[in-house]
């Protein structure tokens, strides 16, 4: 049974569609990255289901069950950006969430060294850094060891080393069992750590499914190509049946065709053709290619 | 209920402004009331015009009396309790922390029961410090304490009083959302537009002037230095008792019906 499964979601703020008819599920065990651009609506889709928005049609199910305050205490949740008590120290902060969570303090030292703030666990949240209070957001969301985790941008404010840990984290959470949900604009970030994704643009679900298939499913093929007269080889593929775009990449050339355009074919044309290559490489799809295929190139998508 | 409390508790009982707020109110409004009782009972025979004055409001500083005269002067000083529920109310809108206490696993109605279970916590401290206000004082000015009991319940008028204008800040910090504007309103609302709707509404010996929201609980408990004489109302008490209940009531309707249809945001 999935986790969560979202039904025909749509959210309105006014004429503004920020959700249409979104619907996915999220299976278990997985990291499920929600990719889209800033302002696509992915927060908009984890606010409606921790039910602090309210969808404007559709509906959502948590196991099988729609969603409730008994499911919402057993998943941990770091929505948009850390919202805590500013003249509380990080300690009695936690303690405000463990009593809602109905769960007991126990957890709160274990929370806090996870995410290297036990040191400044008597400090007030206003003195934390961006960073700090991020990560105590994270610790929040991880008190009562919950099975299900909900995770809006969260290396949002962190340094290099601090978005490494937090992947990292991330990853060993996922081995124990934890399914995570994971909001994010960040390619590399879910590329590196999601088992799964949806793609999201202007609150349309563009694709979803195992962060494979959604490669697999790219409708173009990628070369990495050299000759001897780069110029002439540029020229040759040009000439090719199913070529996309020929394009120089450093001391080789960037060849765009059609995804039935297999590696020995390429090879074999430019042969047919007088030209012996020096180098060719298929090139992987990366979920960035992916991506701007899917949303388009322009910076407003 | 008592959970809720709890963990109402642990949010404020280290915020400095909720004790700067609420011990001005139980430092200052007793302070004011036993140095005015003070002062007016020191007068007592002074001369014969000032005796006179007296003879015509009574003796509002001993038994039975001073429960009003307590009751009163607590309603004056109470706004500082309705300006720090408003803070502690916009302060969780501001940092959003509502939104994470429903992310948490509370319900959009458990949110609304803690703060309920913090306004209960303002009444009874309320009551209690104008209990031990007017118990002193009427004790230290009253010849004797036969007549302890007899106006006593003037504290019930002035835990309705808080109570109304507690929901009244409710309201008002639920829907404006920004401490500064909130408390604006409120005060617009507290000192003027409900008392220039009295006296609209009280202009051609009506007496609708005292069903204003806030002028209900205000008219049970009267000015105790304004003479018997000039006191215009008929409407019964129990009139202004059933009005106050029906305010309540249509307030916390606003207020539920409000948040658990509201997208959270700040």
């Amino acid at each position: 049974m999935a986790i969560l499964s979202l039904q025909d979601i749509s959210k309105n703020y006014g004429r503004v569609q920020a959700l249409q008819h979104v619907s996915f599920e999220v299976p278990s065990s997985t990291v499920y990255g929600i990719l889209g651009p800033n302002g696509s609506g992915k927060t908009t889709l984890l606010g409606i289901v921790m039910d602090v928005l309210k969808a404007s049609s559709g509906n959502y199910l948590w196991n099988g069950k729609p969603g409730s305050n008994q499911q919402r205490r057993q998943t941990g949740t770091l929505l948009e950006t850390p919202n805590f008590y500013h003249y509380l120290s990080a300690s009695d902060n936690l303690k405000i969430s463990a009593r809602i969570k109905g769960r007991g303090l126990q957890d709160i030292d274990a929370v806090l060294q996870t995410v290297n703030l036990y040191e400044r666990k008597h400090s007030a949240f206003s003195t934390f850094s961006l960073g700090m209070k991020q990560r105590l957001a994270i610790a929040a969301a991880l008190l009562g060891n919950p099975d299900v985790l909900v995770f809006d941008e969260p290396t949002n404010g962190l340094d290099p080393a601090g978005i490494a840990e937090i992947r990292e984290l991330i990853m060993q959470l996922n081995k124990a069992g934890k399914t995570i949900i994971m909001a994010s604009h960040i390619l590399d970030e879910v590329e590196k750590v999601c088992t799964h994704v949806a793609i999201i643009q202007k609150g349309i679900l563009k694709t979803a499914g195992p962060v494979s298939e959604v490669l697999q499913s790219s409708a173009a093929n990628n070369f990495l190509l050299a000759a001897a007269d780069l110029a002439a080889l540029q020229h040759i593929l040009q000439q090719m049946p199913g070529v996309q775009n020929v394009q120089p990449a450093g001391e080789a050339l960037l060849l765009t065709c059609n995804e039935n355009i297999t590696a020995e074919q390429v090879n074999r044309f430019c042969f047919e053709n007088g030209m012996v290559l020096s180098k060719l490489i298929v090139k992987k799809t990366s979920l960035e290619t992916r991506f701007l295929e899917i949303t388009g190139k322009q910076s407003d998508r | 209920m008592i959970n809720l409390f709890k963990t109402e508790w642990l949010k404020i009982k280290t915020y400095r402004t909720f004790w700067v707020l609420l011990g001005a109110f139980i430092v200052m409004y007793p302070l004011t009331f036993y140095f005015s009782a003070s002062k007016f009972m020191a007068h007592k025979s002074a001369d014969i015009k000032e005796e006179m004055v007296k003879s015509f409001i009574g003796l509002p500083f001993v038994f039975p009396k001073v429960w009003q005269s307590a009751g009163w002067l607590g309603g004056l000083f109470f706004v500082l309790i309705g300006m720090l529920f408003i803070l502690l109310i916009t302060n969780e809108v501001q940092y959003r922390t509502h939104r994470q206490n429903i992310i948490d696993g509370w319900s959009r109605m458990d949110f609304l029961k803690a703060k309920l279970t913090l306004l209960i916590f303002f009444v009874l401290i309320s009551v209690a410090v104008v209990f031990i206000t007017g118990l002193f004082t009427g004790l230290v000015f009253s010849d004797n304490a036969g007549h302890l009991l007899e106006g006593i319940y003037y504290l019930g008028y002035f835990a309705l009083m808080a109570l109304l204008y507690l929901a009244v800040a409710f309201v008002v910090a639920m829907l404006v959302k920004r401490t500064g504007l909130s408390i604006i309103i409120y005060f617009a609302i507290v000192c003027i537009a409900d008392n220039l709707l009295w006296l609209m509404l009280t202009l051609k010996d009506s007496q609708l002037g005292y069903f204003t929201p806030l002028e209900v609980v205000d008219s049970l408990l009267p000015n105790p230095f304004k003479p018997g004489l000039l006191e215009k109302r008929t409407v019964s008490d129990t009139s202004l008792i059933a009005a106050a209940a029906c305010y309540v009531c249509l307030f916390s309707f606003v207020i539920i019906y409000y948040f658990k249809n509201a997208d959270l945001k700040t």
